[in-house]
């Protein structure tokens, strides 16, 4: 029997049947991903590993974890102690980590069993996954197009089936934005839900863990393992953790649900239009209200997003320097140029461009025309948010203007024109909301994801939208024909 | 964005561009200036900067000793080390 597409609620019942031992469940998954290699989603397969920790799991038949022998892949910019760790750069290709990330930590002490590492844009940095040191991604529903970033691979890894969820992480969409791509469910939770500690940082005050799942209701019952406190991260929220999928089944009725005014969806492809004005319906027909709402400043989230998240990277990535660890340069004479060479051969083009864009706006006079400027922005997009959040309990976007593209088409000439395929995503990063992309049906055969995007800590009501909005309709159950990737 | 700006900044960064790349770099430095740089016609005058959508002091944990010594896996990490230390080029003559 094939594992392959199967839901962790399915293969729970698989397990729970002994139609299949945590054993098999595991090496079937690794068997997948090399079958399917072509797709380049994994950087490292952890298959040894796998194999032992799958081999001592003992399910608990009366009360299991709902996550006790399910494979999962990790992004890799998650540090996984003993097992190497690259965030698909140069600079780090030969890292090994000393330590385990709190979520990826949480994930595995819940029973999870992780299958491998996998490809994603260089640092986070990319919203097509063509970044990465070791390749572009392909988009399971169709070779040659890209999966979307930055955790295409984990994405591509969930739409072909090879795993039934994954780790992502998203400072201006890299969940939602690779989950539409791929027609699959990505949740990207409230800033500080989620520890940050271990995750190798981009922009340390957007940059959040979330999964990446066949449906809504795997992506709860994945953040019920990763939420929590971490003392170990001084942004963690000391919160209390519901249980996600207690009220996923509520009804929507009453519900209300901004549609923002400033987004003016008529300049994107008829046929995206057409898909929110059906999914628009469906909510409707399930009993939500749907009111116009104005956020006078979103316009100015992706000019502001491109403003601090250099800056932020820019000081983040300052450790690189090929002296404690990764890639260092051969036959430098002193220690300045050790530092240069060594950045300069292991940094990749896009990562360097932000680097340099943050260098320069955080640089004497011009840190408060850009940085400080942005931050201000930041705030009057921030009050907006929590403005309209008094009338409305979510609201509705496309999660992106167009669907998945082919390789190099986007960004080659000007950078700016990849940078705008996040204006729908980046202003919940902005203001720390929590925000989900469900498949919504397919434009020329590639599927389109529809965003929610919700108050401070209600990740509970997003998952509730989207679980009822799955439960009456089938594009979450739609698969990719695979065989090019054989 | 002229030549000069852009070789400060790279040094600053400890960063080296290709001879072939650095006029495309420019051009697109200069892309993503003129980008942020549309955010000067929105009026922030008394908006306090937000720097993290929390606004919370960050927590402290207790200082506690703790006995788990991984020198020997962070070193191993590093491309050159001895027993006790990271090796780099010699810095005083």
């Amino acid at each position: 029997m094939s594992i392959q597409f199967k839901s962790i609620t399915e293969l729970n019942e698989l397990l729970d049947n002994k139609a299949i031992s945590a054993s098999e469940l595991n090496q079937e998954s690794i068997q997948l991903a090399k079958k399917y290699s072509e797709l380049n989603c994994f950087v490292t397969l952890n298959e040894e590993n796998a194999k032992k920790k799958s081999a001592a799991i003992k399910r608990n038949q009366k009360n299991p974890s709902l996550l006790s022998g399910i494979p999962l892949a990790q992004k890799d910019l998650f540090c996984t102690e003993g097992l190497r760790t690259t965030c698909s750069s140069k600079i780090l290709s030969n890292f090994i980590p000393p330590y385990t990330a709190t979520a990826v930590e949480k994930l595995e002490g819940a029973g999870s069993i992780t299958i491998g590492k996998t490809n994603m844009d260089e640092f986070a940095m990319g919203s097509s996954n063509e970044t990465s040191f070791f390749g572009s991604v392909h988009n399971p529903w169709k070779k040659g197009f890209v999966p979307g970033g930055s955790s295409g691979g984990s994405a591509a890894a969930v739409a072909a089936g090879i795993v039934p969820a994954a780790t992502g992480t998203d400072t201006g969409g890299s969940i939602r934005q690779p989950a539409a791509h791929c027609g699959i469910t990505g949740l990207k939770p409230t800033y500080g839900r989620i520890s940050r500690w271990g995750m190798i940082a981009f922009a340390s005050s957007l940059d959040q863990a979330g999964p990446l799942a066949r449906n809504a209701e795997d992506c709860a019952i994945l953040l019920n393992s990763m939420s929590g406190y971490d003392s170990k991260d001084t942004t963690s929220l000391n919160s209390e953790v519901p249980n996600f999928l207690e009220n996923i089944n509520q009804s929507l009725k009453g519900k209300k649900i901004g549609i923002i005014k400033e987004f003016d969806l008529s300049d994107l492809d008829t046929e995206v239009q057409e898909r929110f004005e059906e999914s628009k319906n469906a909510y409707e027909n399930l009993g939500a209200e749907f009111i116009e709402v104005s956020l006078p400043n979103i316009s100015a989230s992706v000019p502001t997003y491109y403003s601090i998240a250099p800056a932020e990277c820019s000081s983040n990535l300052s450790r690189f320097d090929g002296v404690r660890f990764g890639y260092r340069a051969e036959n430098t004479v002193d220690l300045n140029e050790l530092y240069i060479k060594s950045r300069s051969e292991g940094f990749g083009d896009e990562v360097k461009r932000r680097i340099l864009i943050g260098t320069y706006a955080l640089s004497a006079g011009y840190y408060d025309a850009y940085y400080k400027k942005a931050q201000q922005v930041r705030r009057l997009i921030k009050n907006d948010f929590d403005y309209v959040f008094k009338s409305v309990d979510l609201l509705m976007t496309p999660t992106s203007p167009s669907t998945a593209f082919k390789f190099e088409s986007k960004g080659t000439q000007n950078p700016v024109e990849l940078y705008l395929e996040d204006l729908f995503t980046i202003s919940a990063n902005l203001a720390g909301l929590p925000a989900i992309s469900i498949p919504h049906g397919q434009v020329n055969s590639l599927p389109v994801g529809l965003q929610l995007i919700g108050n401070f800590l209600r990740e509970d009501l997003l998952l509730n939208a989207a679980h009822v909005f799955q439960k009456n309709s089938d594009f979450h159950h739609a698969k990719p024909n695979l065989e090019d990737f054989k | 964005m002229d030549r000069e700006t852009v070789r400060t900044i790279c040094y600053l960064a400890r960063l080296e561009i290709d001879k072939g790349k650095s006029e495309k770099i420019q051009k697109d430095l200069e892309a993503i200036i003129e980008l942020i740089g549309t955010l000067q016609s929105i009026d922030t005058s008394d908006i306090e900067p937000l720097y993290n959508p929390l606004e919370m002091t960050a927590f402290k944990h207790e200082d506690l000793e703790i006995s788990d010594n991984k020198k020997d896996k962070f070193l191993k990490n590093a491309a050159k080390s001895n027993e006790d230390y990271f090796l780099v080029p010699r810095v005083v003559e």
